[in-house]
């Protein structure tokens, strides 16, 4: 009794979890015609990549996706390193200011980014880093979360192993490139998968930085790549197929990481 | 071990060098911005930001005085009273029912991430089709003739749905690692005291994990205070402002009208809101 209703349950949620991924994925093969049918298809009629070609043809499409794909590996990338620097520097070095410094950058968790939504924006424009790559990637380039998540892996690393580095006469740098990095790789490596899926998926800092189309990310894009005037909604649906393929493949294949890293504080 | 002044003055160099990069994104983007919005929301505000007099609270009592911003806060506490308690519901439905390991754990798993890989702005477009007008996909499917989109309450609705899919994965993954945290010890106590299934897991498995409950709860909690990107796709706040919430109503008095006073004040209460929230996060983390 017990077990049926837990696969019954199970089944319902998966079909409700998957129902706009099934939709996006069926309707991106419909035809014209199957989108207004007055029987709603959930299937396409027949099967053809027509959708896929109109997307990938589009003038702006390879540009957007390309943008997208910058500015993820660059917010990955950049913010992975000052994980690494500053947990380094809390977890290895004794320094004027320690605690105080570890509270600051701490604190940067009570201000949502969300409500500095306006002053971020006139900040980014007086930097002159409007329409440019950095202006997207630069406020999410340090995360308290990840310097902690990182920290916590550092604590656990062998004191020693540092200190006989330092007597060999290997600089901090080349022992953090070299020994400690590679040791705590799965954090490093979840934090970058984390925060390049988020990147790649944001919406609203990249709308509000960017004006030149050439400038735009794919999420924006693909609310503008004008298909759903042009009757082609079948388009419109192999396009937001296309972007949400790689972070699935991802999710496939590193899926345990990501629920690692994503559980965070919690064991 | 004795070290050398000389030493630790280079060292402390060296640290600073490393915190750099951190300092100077905390700097430009937390700091100055909460201090300026701090100092401004108690001025009078020219549009380009330049104080014109000093207002005292005058800004923060105009705020709740204007109408459009009380229908933002009533419309965001609609919207948190029905997407907290189902959002809540579904994940730690979901979270319980594949929390033991077993052959298909793989899959299920896998299903309950998806939503994860799809974006803000794919799901809305997503919805606006499902969704769209007399004839849409949902209606068609189950012959109701509601226009979604286009009626307050239900453009609510979808609201709701889109925020849950926005939120299910991260939530379902919190509580499920929670589950599989639990002492295993005390499940196997409780079995052979002769618990088994729902009153294991109503008496032992379901309070054990209380605080990553709560932390899942606050955190969707903090997000919904904030919510605003979801409504600027979906709906922009329409049909006539039934879905404007407050931060929605931010963006419109910051970007569109150029209204620094609303603007700054704003950010302060929200900032002051999020502090309260994640202070009492960090205290059910602490014993996590």
């Amino acid at each position: 009794m017990y077990k049926v209703l837990r696969v019954l349950i199970t089944i319902i949620l998966a079909v409700l979890v998957l129902f706009p991924l099934f939709y996006t994925i069926s309707a991106s093969f419909f035809s014209p015609q199957d989108f207004t049918d007055t029987k709603a298809h959930l299937l396409p009629s027949e099967f053809s990549f027509r959708n896929y070609e109109l997307a990938l043809t589009h003038r702006y499409f390879p540009v957007y996706a390309l943008n997208s794909l910058i500015t993820a590996l660059l917010t990955a990338t950049l913010k992975c390193l000052t994980a690494i620097l500053s947990a380094f520097a809390f977890t290895h070095l004794s320094f004027k200011g320690k605690k105080a410094l570890l509270i600051t950058l701490l604190a940067t968790l009570f201000i949502p980014p969300d409500a500095m939504l306006y002053e971020n924006y006139v900040m980014t424009a007086r930097l002159g880093l409007l329409d440019t790559y950095l202006g997207i990637v630069f406020p999410s380039i340090f995360s308290a979360t990840a310097m902690l998540l990182t920290m916590g892996s550092y604590l656990s690393a062998d004191k020693d192993i540092y200190e006989a580095s330092a007597i060999d006469g290997a600089g901090d740098l080349r022992y953090i490139s070299s020994i400690l990095v590679p040791m705590t790789a799965p954090v490093s490596i979840t934090i970058f998968l984390q925060s390049f899926i988020s990147a790649f998926n944001s919406y609203l800092w990249p709308l509000l930085v960017t004006t030149r189309p050439r400038m735009r990310t794919i999420q924006i894009g693909i609310t503008m790549l004008g298909f759903a005037e042009e009757g082609e909604m079948g388009a419109q649906f192999a396009s937001i197929a296309i972007i949400t393929l790689p972070c699935l493949v991802l999710l496939f294949f590193c899926r345990k990481m990501i629920m690692k890293a994503l559980s965070g504080g919690i064991k | 071990m004795l070290k050398l002044p000389n030493v630790m003055r280079t060292k402390s160099f060296k640290a600073y060098l490393f915190l750099l990069p951190a300092m100077i994104v905390a700097l430009l983007f937390s700091f100055l911005p909460l201090a300026k919005c701090l100092m401004l929301s108690f001025f009078t505000v020219s549009q380009s930001g330049r104080i014109v007099a000093f207002n005292g609270l005058g800004n923060y009592i105009s705020l709740f005085q204007n109408s459009d911003f009380i229908n933002s806060v009533l419309n965001t506490l609609k919207f948190i009273i029905i997407f907290l308690p189902v959002n809540t519901f579904l994940t730690l439905l979901a979270a319980a029912v594949t929390r033991k390991a077993r052959r298909t754990t793989a899959v299920t798993e896998f299903i309950f991430l998806t939503p994860l890989a799809m974006s803000l702005s794919a799901l809305a477009l997503i919805m606006k089709e499902i969704f769209r007008g007399r004839v849409s996909v949902i209606n068609r499917l189950t012959d109701l003739s509601l226009s979604w989109l286009e009626e307050s309450g239900s453009a609510m609705a979808v609201l709701v749905i889109l925020s849950l899919f926005l939120d299910f994965a991260l939530d379902y993954i919190l509580l499920l690692a929670a589950f599989r945290s639990t002492d295993k010890s005390i499940i196997e106590a409780a079995e052979i005291d002769g618990a088994h299934g729902m009153s294991l897991f109503f008496r032992i498995e379901l309070p054990s994990i209380r605080n990553v409950l709560a932390v899942t709860i606050f955190t969707a909690l903090k997000d919904a205070i904030l919510i605003s990107a979801p409504v600027m796709v979906l709906t922009e706040g329409g049909p006539f402002r039934s879905t404007e919430t407050v931060m929605y109503y931010y963006y419109l008095e910051a970007f569109r009208s150029g209204n620094r006073a609303t603007e700054t004040t704003i950010a302060v209460i929200m900032v002051l809101f999020s502090v309260i929230i994640m202070s009492l996060i960090s205290r059910r983390r602490r014993d996590v």
